[in-house]
């Protein structure tokens, strides 16, 4: 589903993010990407995403090499990876519906296809009842949620979350780990920068360990250390 | 993916309510920036048409009786060609004088029906070789009461000055609205800039789900558009009062007989309309694609 060849990126004053990066993710895995800041995690997420374009090596997304895709196909892409933010990313002037189905809108899905997904995805997160609220009157894990059916409302192959978890307390990371699982069990690639040690601790997925831009460490059912 | 129209008109709509002063201002700027462009058109053909037979430097009329004998018509021809004080002349036949009467007065059929071909009298507009006055009285003064000659009549001073005010008036006119829309252009770039600022988020998720860039960037042109629209509009309401209060009342003011002749033809006011529309979707495209490409993919 996703391979990295020899993939690096460097940012300005040769400040190396990624350095000669080889891996590769199968459909359905759930991996978390570790490590201390500064250490790759956020740009090994955006390069899959495109929002970054590599100095070398090729990224593979569903077998296309999308370091060389063009610009235009960049959105067709990206209607096929979710993206979960750490800090939520919600529209504060739209409801909870409105901010799920604007994800739907804005890729030109027709209103009968949003107002059967929408209230789906809602009830998955656990949401159901809350459709109408305004996401500052929601608590910070009921805010993930939100963000989390917006990002698998459209059915993408592959979901990627930046520290979803980040702004979260213990008990309520637990509850969003819950949910991620559950996607992943859909068949769902999901993959998962983070700082969060118990949850890695917890779940016990595929770790792949950064540090200084470098993989030092690429391990099944691993842990956070 | 085609942008659904109703998805487009309320993302604009929002944008518009959203900035509802700086757009309430961009609006006024390109609606007296066109209303004066158009303005300087519209007195530009008015002065064109009251002074038309008077273009190019003439400065006499020489108007020839339509009974006039084939032997006067040649004398006078003759006179008038080899003339060493007369640099250039054109002869209007009855024909082309009747043509330019009924274009003169399209807005008075009542006066083209009443009057026909024969009664037109054709004749020689000259140029002198010195446009002095004294000289240019003293030549036209050779023609008049000549046999055959109904009538000679030089431009006079008021001709000239009507000109030349119009002239200036216009240049005035025509710097002013450019620097106005030249304003008005940067207005709507700063106004979708702000648009585009107060949205960034909204605009970071449509990228991240995969909308792609002309959905995202549509509302926005929109938005520039329908300012320059109802600018356009408000300068369309401006240009016809011009052309219906100031002209038409300049034109029918009997203690003005300055002012006789000055008109715009219908197909005039709508060649104005037009251009000024024109201009407008010139200004917002401009204003608008300047704004989207320098801000939206940062």
């Amino acid at each position: 589903m996703i391979k990295l060849e020899n993939v690096t990126k460097v940012f300005k004053g040769d400040n190396v993010a990624l350095r000669d990066a080889t891996v590769g993710i199968d459909k359905g895995e759930f991996v978390f990407l570790v490590g201390p800041s500064g250490s790759g995690k956020s740009t090994f997420i955006r390069l899959l995403n495109r929002e970054e374009i590599p100095e070398n090596g090729k990224i593979f997304v569903a077998g296309k090499d999308i370091a060389q895709l063009g610009s235009w196909k960049v959105p067709y892409l990206r209607r096929n990876i979710g993206y979960i933010f750490q800090d939520f990313k919600l529209l504060p002037n739209k409801t909870v519906y409105e901010n799920v189905a604007f994800a739907l809108e804005v890729i030109g899905r027709p209103r009968h296809v949003i107002k059967k997904q929408v209230p789906a995805i809602l009830e998955l997160v656990g949401l159901g009842s809350k459709t109408k609220n305004l996401p500052l009157e929601l608590s910070g894990g009921e805010q993930q949620r939100v963000s989390i059916a917006r990002a698998f409302v459209n059915r993408p192959l592959i979901l990627l979350a930046d520290e979803p978890t980040g702004n979260l307390d213990p008990q309520t990371s637990i509850g969003i780990m819950g949910l991620l699982d559950r996607i992943n069990r859909t068949g769902t690639t999901v993959v998962m920068a983070t700082h969060d040690s118990g949850v890695v601790d917890t779940l016990r997925r595929r770790v792949i360990e950064l540090d200084q831009g470098v993989i030092v460490r690429d391990q099944a059912r691993g842990v956070y250390e | 993916m085609a942008i659904s129209p109703v998805y487009a008109l309320r993302e604009t709509g929002q944008n518009l309510r959203r900035n509802s002063m700086l757009s309430l201002a961009t609006i006024i700027t390109i609606g007296v920036s066109l209303w004066m462009f158009g303005s300087f058109y519209l007195f530009d053909f008015a002065v064109a048409n009251a002074t038309q037979r008077w273009e190019g430097g003439i400065e006499f009329v020489i108007w020839v009786n339509p009974g006039a004998s084939t032997e006067q018509q040649n004398a006078i021809s003759d006179a008038v060609s080899t003339s060493p004080q007369i640099r250039d002349f054109t002869y209007v036949d009855q024909q082309e004088a009747y043509e330019e009467f009924k274009e003169l007065f399209a807005e008075t059929p009542e006066l083209i029906e009443v009057v026909t071909l024969d009664v037109i009298p054709p004749s020689y507009r000259v140029v002198p070789a010195d446009p002095d006055a004294d000289v240019v009285e003293e030549l036209a003064s050779q023609f008049r009461g000549r046999p055959g000659v109904r009538r000679v009549v030089s431009a006079n001073d008021t001709i000239r000055a009507i000109q030349q005010q119009a002239d200036r008036i216009g240049f005035v006119f025509f710097v002013g609205s450019i620097i106005l829309l030249l304003a008005a252009t940067l207005l709507i770039l700063t106004n979708i800039v702000s648009a585009i600022r107060s949205r960034a988020r909204e605009i970071e998720i449509m990228k991240v789900v995969g909308a792609t860039n002309w959905f995202i960037r549509v509302p926005f042109m929109l938005e520039g558009l329908v300012q320059a629209a109802v600018g356009a509009l408000l300068a369309w309401g401006g240009l016809y009062a011009v052309d219906r209060h100031v002209i038409d009342d300049l034109n029918n003011a009997a203690s003005l007989e300055l002012f006789t002749g000055l008109q715009v033809s219908e197909d005039e006011f709508l060649f104005t309309s037009v251009f000024v529309l024109a201009i407008a979707v010139a200004v917002s495209v401009v204003g608008s694609a300047v704004a989207v490409a320098a801000y939206m993919d940062r």
